[in-house]
Parts: structure tokens; sequence; C-alpha cells
């Protein structure tokens, strides 16, 4: 079987302008394979991934297991020989990859480029403004009011008690966000899926798992490790990146629980004992959570944010688009969040506010961008490691044919 | 030097005067009749002072100095033009092979090597001469420059920079070569990463400007016959026939039938190879940079050259690049193996390499899309252009890959290349508009002796075949040399190469030829014997014309003249004194180097004749690496049998048989002889020395059988200069095999 090569060299050009501009400097010596943990004696990565970026290949790139199982340790980069940095342009390709597998395509190319970056953020700026002028709740309330619901009346308030005026507004802007995002990462993610076995010869598998058999073997094994950091800890080069990602991670799943709680306290139970409306207080144990999680985050990204200052300006990292935007944004949604919260406990309403609008537009942004920005990693990396399980299974090896 | 005085002083330095009895070496030299002197640092200005005052007091012309190697101190004991120095080494080869007894005294053996040292070293001085330069009359200074492209132009520059005139014979109607076919050339300066302008044209406005140059373009050679400093070059028109065109070689069986006209005479029409053209031109000496053609590529039929059309080789792209546009999408294939071997093409090295990165920048220079293919086994870009090869690279329509190139296909309206084993880890199939093959360089050297040289030995450098046909004679050891002394090869005639490797080349060749008339001038040897004022004199009385001497010379110095007696070309000559080993009347002598010499030193010798312990091997040691190498063993301090004594030689090609007959005679148990590595990649210094002496040796085998010898108590070993660890235990063996084959019968006679 031989392979009909076409190479893009359009995608030669995204590759090198999102941080894969050394990619041409591979000569191949295999060095990168040689210090990668991914790499194994039929599969040389990410040597061979080197070259399929070359000569241009995307469909192997984009539908390439390795390329989203890779966490950029840096190992290749630090070792090789040539300055190819193929760590970054392991990171460039995947740029391309949420790019290519984006949905829809205008988005996703939006959010690919910091040309845009007034567009990115103004659209959601503009959403949520609009929806706040015709909430009627865009007025400065009073400090007694203020101190007594705190935010909880952002978008005003009616008497209609099964939903909270501020519950309908804020769902009538994320739902749909988290909608499109979730739909778009569904999709974005069985193309790759769909690419991935393609590639791997794996088109017909034995057995088809069920879903509950493909969470219980394939998908939650995958989510375990990657809360444990498993493969973070087997860095060199990047050992510091676990101190950033790690709080990170662990905060961003409190912070998932946090809201859960206080959605189901405040909007279902509070519609019983209206009490459970407002502010909780502080010493309440998910409040403690809530707000260590929060410095949980801002420290976790800016120990990420340092790590890769440092690195870049010690030109062992390219700066991209790609990789700040997420730091930026998850910054954006971390201090906004806290800065909120302390104007709101000093009790100073018209910054608060204006704190609190932006934290709404920095948290639809993240929402948002989701699927097509480094972010993404969080849905591809989690179905490629499912994949690499998958793939080695009894459904798709028999286990009597070897 | 009228009369010899003799002056013979002894070493105690340097671990001498701890392990041997100084006394009694003294006495030695007083039996072979010279009184000798010790002094405890020779080399010093005492020991110096010693010598010296002789040579003012007593009229000392001949000094016999027993000390260390004479590879060692050879300024400190060099004590003018007026004097021989002759140096026994009892150093390296006697002092340094061990120690005393374990009681402490004089190891009786090890004395013995250091006396019969002594001994050969006083027969030495008495036997040898003060030498003579041979001088040409008059001498030429010009050199003859064969090839008027880049390498030819910049030796012709190079020459006339070091104020030497030179003469250009092109066979083009103008000058430039190759080179002006090229659209443009690899980058010569930091960053290396631009193709530059081609800059020919520059080369050749310097040539026609420079006074010191003459063109002669639409010309050849038709012979050059005479010697280094003398050389006499007949010019024709390009492409003509005359009757001064050089003869084919002829040999004896051949002339013989000729004679009685059973074979035509491929020669009938021209002038004799002896004769000189009384029109033709002189020259000192001769560069040859007849350059190269490109190679035939039509016996890969899988790749469909000469088949299909757009299938070309990477000279006839240029040509296409240099005319115009060249298409979008081209491949250039770099191997031809397909799947049975990863070899590039014939006469491919890096050139080949860098050729198709400057022709894929030219793909890309004249398309916006274009894109260019690389398949490869080997890529080649040595020193500063891994910096161009890097900046091709980069290039995002330059795809590069190994690969073996299974087939060229015509499919549609375009071509598909089909490759396996490729770095992407499949086999690939790519679509193209024109395929490049990357055919080699061949020397003109392959298709006719370009040279035509009227020699004895033919017009042709000889052997090529070892070479491919590359006008080299050892690429390492002797560069731009041929076995033609006074003809100096470079650029493609001599390597697939660069035009800046062709400068530097040439640039060498032109010193190299500059050297080669200066040598003459002095009645000197060129390289490797570069200095040597000695030459091989011929007593042609007794001279029965069997012509050994004229067939076995590696260099062809060596004529016949009307009735066979060889005719010797001195300044052709290397020394290597391969004649005098292979002269059966033992005529040929040089005037530091004969056979009485080495025979009376073997015969010097002392062999105890009712010792069976004492058993003495002779040994040969070839000057040139083995000897070093010796001397290297004892400066390691290995132990070395003492049973064995060496003589060094010129070259094993230079072995007389009659000194193994004179170590036999005179008692000796065995002879060994040590010379370079010969055969395709031979390291012998003369080409052909360890190789003919091998050949000797197997016949003298014979006679010694049918003497009632054993044939196995004489033996050939081949050493490289790096074995010096192996050289004791390669003696030791064969030490061994003589012990078991008992003394020598004749001992005693």
């Amino acid at each position: 079987m031989s392979m009909n090569v076409q190479p893009d060299l359009e995608f030669i050009k995204d590759m090198k302008s999102a941080g894969g501009d050394t990619l041409k400097k591979c000569f191949q010596c295999a060095t990168c394979s040689v210090v990668c943990p991914l790499s194994t004696d039929g599969n040389p990565f990410p040597r061979r991934e080197m070259v399929f970026a070359q000569w241009g290949l995307k469909e192997k790139l984009v539908g390439d297991p390795n390329v989203m199982l890779c966490h950029q340790c840096g190992d290749c980069t630090t070792y090789c020989p040539r300055g190819a940095k193929p760590g970054d342009v392991l990171g460039a390709i995947r740029a391309y990859a949420y790019k290519h597998f984006g949905w829809p395509k205008g988005l996703a190319n939006l959010a690919s480029s910091g040309k845009n970056l007034p567009l990115l953020i103004g659209m959601p700026a503009v959403i949520i403004l609009v929806v706040w002028i015709i909430s009627g709740g865009l007025h400065f309330p009073s400090a007694e009011d203020f101190g007594r619901y705190g935010y909880g009346h952002f978008f005003g308030h009616w008497d209609f008690n099964l939903l909270a005026k501020n519950v309908f507004f804020i769902d009538l802007i994320i739902l749909p966000t988290v909608a499109l995002s979730l739909y778009a990462a569904y999709r974005g993610v069985s193309n790759m899926w769909r690419l991935m076995a393609e590639n791997a010869g794996v088109g017909q598998p034995l057995y088809r798992p069920s879903a509950s058999q493909f969470i219980k073997e394939f998908l939650w094994p995958s989510v375990v490790e990657i809360v444990q950091h498993t493969r973070f800890k087997k860095c060199t080069t990047n050992a510091d990146r676990l101190k950033g990602h790690l709080p990170l991670l662990l905060s961003f799943l409190a912070l998932f629980f946090v809201t859960a709680y206080s959605a189901f306290t405040q909007d279902v139970i509070g519609i019983f004992i209206p009490e459970m409306h407002g502010p909780m207080s502080m010493w309440n144990p998910v409040k403690i959570l809530a707000n260590v999680a929060a410095i949980a985050l801002i420290v976790g990204v800016g120990i990420l944010w340092g790590n890769r200052a440092r690195k870049e300006a010690e030109g062992k990292a390219t700066p991209t688009f790609y990789d700040w935007f997420l730091i930026w944004m998850i910054m954006g949604v971390g201090v906004t969040g806290l800065a909120a919260e302390l104007f709101r406990l000093i009790g100073v309403v018209s910054v608060g506010y204006i704190i609190y609008y932006l934290h709404l537009v920095s948290v639809m942004m993240l929402f948002l961008y989701m699927p097509y920005t480094k972010f993404a990693h969080m849905v591809y990396r989690t179905f490629a490691m499912a994949f690499e399980r998958y793939r080695e299974s009894a459904y798709v090896k028999s286990p009597l044919a070897e | 030097m009228d009369k010899k005085v003799y002056g013979a002083y002894l070493c105690t330095g340097c671990g001498i005067g701890d392990v041997l009895d100084i006394d009694a070496l003294k006495s030695t030299a007083s039996s072979a009749g010279m009184a000798m002197q010790d002094h405890s640092c020779l080399c010093g200005a005492e020991g110096r002072a010693l010598i010296e005052k002789d040579i003012a007091e007593k009229g000392v012309n001949t000094i016999v100095v027993c000390a260390c190697s004479p590879r060692v101190m050879q300024n400190e004991f060099n004590f003018g033009e007026d004097t021989i120095t002759v140096r026994g080494n009892i150093r390296e080869q006697a002092a340094w092979i061990g120690g005393k007894t374990e009681n402490g005294e004089v190891d009786e053996f090890q004395q013995e090597v250091a006396q019969d040292y002594v001994r050969m070293a006083v027969v030495r001085a008495q036997k040898t001469q003060q030498p003579v330069p041979y001088k040409l009359e008059t001498i030429n200074k010009k050199i003859l420059v064969l090839g008027g492209g880049i390498a030819g132009m910049t030796a012709a520059l190079e020459a006339s920079k070091a104020g030497y005139e030179a003469t250009i014979v092109e066979k083009e109607g103008v000058l430039g070569g190759k080179a002006n076919g090229w659209r443009k050339q690899f980058p010569t300066s930091y960053p290396y990463a631009a193709l530059e302008e081609n800059s020919i044209a520059k080369l050749i406005t310097a040539v026609q400007s420079d006074a010191r140059i003459t063109v002669k373009t639409s010309s050849e050679v038709a012979r050059i016959s005479g010697a280094p400093g003398d050389f006499t070059a007949t010019i024709k028109a390009a492409g003509s026939k005359t009757e001064w065109d050089a003869p084919a070689k002829v040999t004896v069986d051949e002339q013989e039938k000729i004679d009685k006209g059973e074979l035509p005479d491929p020669n009938a029409g021209l002038k004799k190879y002896t004769e000189k053209n009384p029109d033709g031109e002189t020259f000192g000496s001769v560069v040859l940079a007849t350059g190269w053609r490109p190679a035939d590529v039509s016996e890969y039929e899988h790749l469909g050259y000469g088949k299909i059309k757009n299938v070309v080789t990477n000279a006839e792209f240029e040509k296409l690049a240099k005319d115009g546009k060249v298409p979008a999408k081209v491949a250039f294939i770099q191997s031809p193996g397909g799947k049975e071997h990863d070899k590039d093409f014939p006469y491919c090295n890096s050139v080949t390499s860098m050729v198709a990165l400057k022709q894929a920048k030219y793909v890309r220079e004249d398309n916006a899309d274009g894109q260019a293919y690389i398949i490869y086994q080997h890529m080649r870009t040595p020193g500063n252009m891994e910096m161009f090869y890097k900046g091709v690279q980069q290039d995002d329509g330059i795809f590069l890959t190994k690969g073996s190139v299974t087939g060229v296909e015509e499919q549609g309206g375009g071509l598909v290349v089909h490759a396996d084993d490729t770095l992407l880890g499949e086999s690939l199939d790519l679509q193209v508009d024109m395929v490049v093959l990357a055919a080699g360089m061949v020397p003109t050297t392959v298709d006719a002796p370009t040279i035509n040289l009227a020699y004895r030995q033919g017009p042709a450098f000889l052997d090529l075949d070892i070479f491919d046909g590359y006008a080299d004679s050892h690429f390492i050891c002797f560069p731009y040399e041929t076995r033609r002394t006074g003809v100096y090869a470079c650029g493609g005639v001599r390597k697939a190469e660069t035009m800046e490797e062709t400068m530097d080349d040439a640039t060498g060749a032109a010193l190299k030829a500059i050297q080669c008339i200066e040598s003459a001038n002095r009645g000197v040897a060129v390289h490797p014997r570069a200095g040597d004022q000695t030459y091989p004199d011929f007593f042609f009385q007794r001279c029965t014309q069997c012509k050994r001497c004229t067939e076995e010379c590696p260099f062809g110095a060596l004529d016949d003249d009307a009735k066979g007696t060889p005719l010797p070309n001195p300044t052709r000559c290397r020394r290597c004194g391969t004649c005098m080993g292979a002269c059966p009347e033992r005529i040929i002598n040089f005037a530091d180097y004969s056979i009485d010499m080495i025979g009376s030193m073997v015969k010097s010798v002392e062999v105890p004749s009712d010792d069976e312990d004492k058993l003495r091997i002779i040994v040969f040691v070839c000057e040139n690496d083995a000897y070093p190498a010796l001397d290297m063993s004892g400066m390691h301090r290995n132990n070395l049998n003492k049973l064995v004594r060496f003589i060094p030689v010129r070259c094993l090609g230079s072995m007389n048989m009659v000194w193994i007959k004179d170590a036999m005679s005179s008692g000796m148990d065995g002879a060994l002889l040590m010379g370079c590595k010969w055969g395709d990649d031979y390291q012998c210094h003369f080409v052909k020395g360890s190789e003919i002496a091998n050949r000797r040796m197997e016949n003298i085998g014979e006679t010694l059988g049918t003497l009632g010898l054993e044939p196995e108590r004489c033996s050939v070993r081949q050493v490289a200069i790096s074995d010096y660890d192996k050289i004791p235990q390669m003696i030791e063996e064969f030490v061994q095999e003589i012990i078991e084959l008992g003394p020598n019968p004749f001992k005693g006679f």
C-alpha cells in the first residue's frame, strides 16, 4: 500500500505561523524519538510526525493520536540538535487540528488568530451587554441590596419564584454557549476518532463497545490518569509545569462542583426555601472550597504564565497566540471572579458590578472558544487517551490473532 | 670527497648505557675497523662538539653515529654537505627492546643485537658514496595545463601568481568548460544560504588578461614525451589525427608478432615513442585538468531514462534551467538501486547531492507553487555546505526523504515516482511533471588515455581501474599525484567535486607542478623521497636487455633505446629502487644504497655456528611505514625478540633477492620482509613495490626449495604504520616458525 503524496503548502505555512516555524529544520536524526516516552519501536514519535509536517501531510497529522497524547513535556525540544523544536511543532499541529475539526468553521478560524482578539472579546462583551440592557438590570443597586443579594440581582429581579430572573438571563447566555461548545466538541472529537481509527487501520472493530463499556474501559481510566497527572510526573525538562497544571485542574474540578452546588441550592432548593438565595456565608465549607479553588486557579495559571514567559525569554519556546490566549482567558476568569467577590465584601457597588460583568464576559469566552483554542485539549486529549487504550484493546486487536 | 676519513661515535644516553656493555660495543667497532668514542649525550652541544672537533682536526668526513633511530635527531647529526652521516639504531631497536637480566647483568642476546647494528653501521659507512645530483642540461619551467575549465584555469592562475608561465590547452572553442552551462553556483561564503551568480566569466577574464598564461583553444595534446623539467608536448587541432599522436603500448611478445607480420602494428603511421618532435613545445611539468562528462543512466530501466520523455539527467536539467523556466513539480532521484542496494549512481558523491539541492531551488524560484522532491540514499553536504543544506531544507516547497525509488511511470499527463522505505514510514507515489536523475561525473580518463604520454609503458596512467578510472594514485597519501612524475591531476578528472573544491584542488596541483620543476632543477627526488639527491646508476656494459626494470618501474621512468637497453629518465624517477630489486645482473645501484652495501650489511651480522639457541633472522624493513612502526614499538618499550636483525630498505620493491641468498649462505635461519599493504587498497608509497616484492619472494621460495631449504624460511608481512603494537607479536610468530624448522643446515659452511 503506498501513499499518494499531496503536500499542502498552506498547511505548512499555517503551522509555521502557529509556533511551528522551526519544523523544516528537522533532519530526521530521531533524537526526539529516543527521549520521547510516547515513542515505540514501530512508531518513532515525533520523528515521523516531523517529516509528515515537513511534507505538509495534514490528514496524517490531525488524525494522529500521538499528536494529541503529547503533553509537551519539552524533552524533544531540549535535546533536538537542530533547533527544530518538535514540541512546539506538535503544539502547532494541535492548534491546527482544533481548527480543522472546529465547527462552525468561521468561529474556529476566528479563535485561532491573535488578529481577531478585539472581535473575540467584543462579541461576548456586546452579547452580555445587550442582554444586560434587555433584562433591565443595567443599574447599580443600593448598598443594602448589594450586601444582601450580591450579584444575585445583576440582571434584575422578578417575582416568579420558580425561576429567578438572574438565573434566567444567565442561562440565556451560558446554556446556548455551552450547548454550542459541547456540540462542536462532540463533532470534532467524533471526526478525530474516525480519522484516528482509519489511520490506525481499525476501520471495522471486531466488536463495538457499548457506551457504558466505552466509558468504563477507556474514558474513565483516561480521566483518572489525567487527574493524577501520571504523565506530567514523568517530565524532566518541563517538571515545573506540574506545579501549575495540577492546582489549575483541581481548581477547575472544585469550581465545577461549587457552581453545581450553588446552582442546586439556590435555584432548586431556593424555590422552596427563599433564604437559600444570596451569597453564601464565608464560613460555609463550600464557600471555603470555592475561595481556595479560586486562589488555586490564579496561582496555578500564574505558575504556567511564569514558566512560559521564562522559556520564551530563554528562547526555548516560541510565543504564540494559541498558547497565550488560554492563559489569558483563565487568568481573566480567575481574577475577575475573585475581584468581584472582594468588591462585594467591601461593598463597592459600581466597581464590583463592572468587574462582575467582565467576569461573565471571560467565562463566556472560555466556554464559547473551548473547542477551538488550546482549551480544546481538555476533550481532544482525553479522547485520544481513550483511543490509545481502545486501539490496544481486544475490541480492535484479537488476542487470538497474535 | 676524495678520501673517506671515518669517525665513529657511540651515545650512552637515553638508557643505552644502562642496558648495554659500552666497552664491548666499542671493541666491536674497532674489530670492524673503526675506533669508536662514546659520549653520554651525543646529540647535545657537547657531544656534537666532540664530532665537530674531529671534523676540524682530523678531517673526518664519514661519521658513524650509533645512537637513536635515523628518523630522529636528523638536524643534530647533520654536519654539512661535505660529510656523510651513517646512523646505527641501537636505541629504538636495541636498547629499548628489553632490559637487563634478573641478576642485573647485561642481557647477552640484547648485547649481540646492538653489536650487530654497530657492525652494520660501520659497513654501511664503508660502502656508501657521496651522492652527486642528476641535473638536466636545460630546465624548462613552463607548466602545461590540459583543460580550460575551472580546474585548468585556476591552476594556470595559481602558477602565474607564483611566477611561472602556463599554457592552457582546451579542446572546446572557448574557455570555461562545463561551468559555462551552470545557471547558478553553490554559495561560497557565510552564511552559505543563497545560490550565487555563476562566476566563471570572471575567471575567464582573469585568465585572458594574465600575461603569463597562454591559451590554446580548439586544441588538444597529441603526445607528451620527455621527463619533468624537459617535457615536449605536441599540440594539435582538437579531433584531428597526426603522426605525433601518442603510440599505444606494445609488449615484447606483441612486438615479436608485429615483426613477423602476425599482428597489425597499432602504431603504424605514428612516430616512435622515443622520437622527439622538433616542433614540439617544451614544458617543465603538466597539470591534468581535463574534467568529466555526464554519465549515461539509461541502464536503469525502472527509471525510464531514454524511454519516458520527462525523465532527464541533472546535467540536462541544468541546461533547461539555464535556458528558461523549469516545471513546477519535480522529483530528484539520487540513487538508482531500487530495492537491491543503496548505492548512488556511479561517479556520484557530494556534488550530485548538492546539485539536487541547487536544482530544487530552481523549481522554487521559477514557480510560485513549486514543489521539489529529493529522494536520496545519501545526502552529502560536507563542511560549510551543511548550512546550504539547512537553508534549502527550510524551504516550504522542498521535500526531502531517504528512500528507494522502485520505478517511474507515465500516468495521465505526468509522471509518478514510486518510492519504498521512506522516512515517512510508508511507500510513496509522487505525482510530478519531471524526474531528474543524479547522473554521475565520469572522469575523462575512463574513456581515453587523455594524458597521451610517449612512454614505453604506454600513453595512459596505469591501473586506474582500482580508482574507478579517476586519475589518482592514492587519494589520501598522494593528493594530485599520478603514477607519472610531473603530471598532477585536479578537478573532475581526479574526483567528482564542486567548483570550490576544484579551485582548492587546482591550487594544490599547480603547487605540486612547481615543486616538481624545482626538484628537477636541483636534481632531487619529488615526494615521497623529496630531496633525495641519489638516482639509479646503471652499469650498462653488463645489461642483458631483460627489460625487467623497464617493465616493473611503477612510474614508467625507463624507456628503451634502439637496442632495447633501458633508457633512464632520472627526473621521472621517484628513487624507490624497484629497478634495483628487479635487476638479475645487479647493475642498478644508488650512491648511498647498493646491492653490495646491503649485501655486506647482511654478511656483517655475526652468526653463531654452534649455538642452537642463537638463531639469526634477518628482516628487511620498508623505510616508509614498517621502520617507523618498529621505532614506535621501541618507543613504547615493547619487548622484541632478540634473534632478529633489521635492515631498512627504501621500499620492498628494491629488495634484490640476492640479499636473501646472502643471508642464507651466511648461515642465517630465516628472512622476513616487512612492507606496506598491497592490492586494490594499497599503502605502498611507491604503489607497486610491496606487491612486486611479494611476487619475487614466491619465486625465491622455489629457488630455496631446490637448494634443500624450506621455502617457509622466507616470508613477507604487510605492516601499517599504526601496527606498532602488533609488530613484536608478528616477529615472535615468525621466529617461532623458524625455531620449529630448526637451524639452517648450511650454517658454518
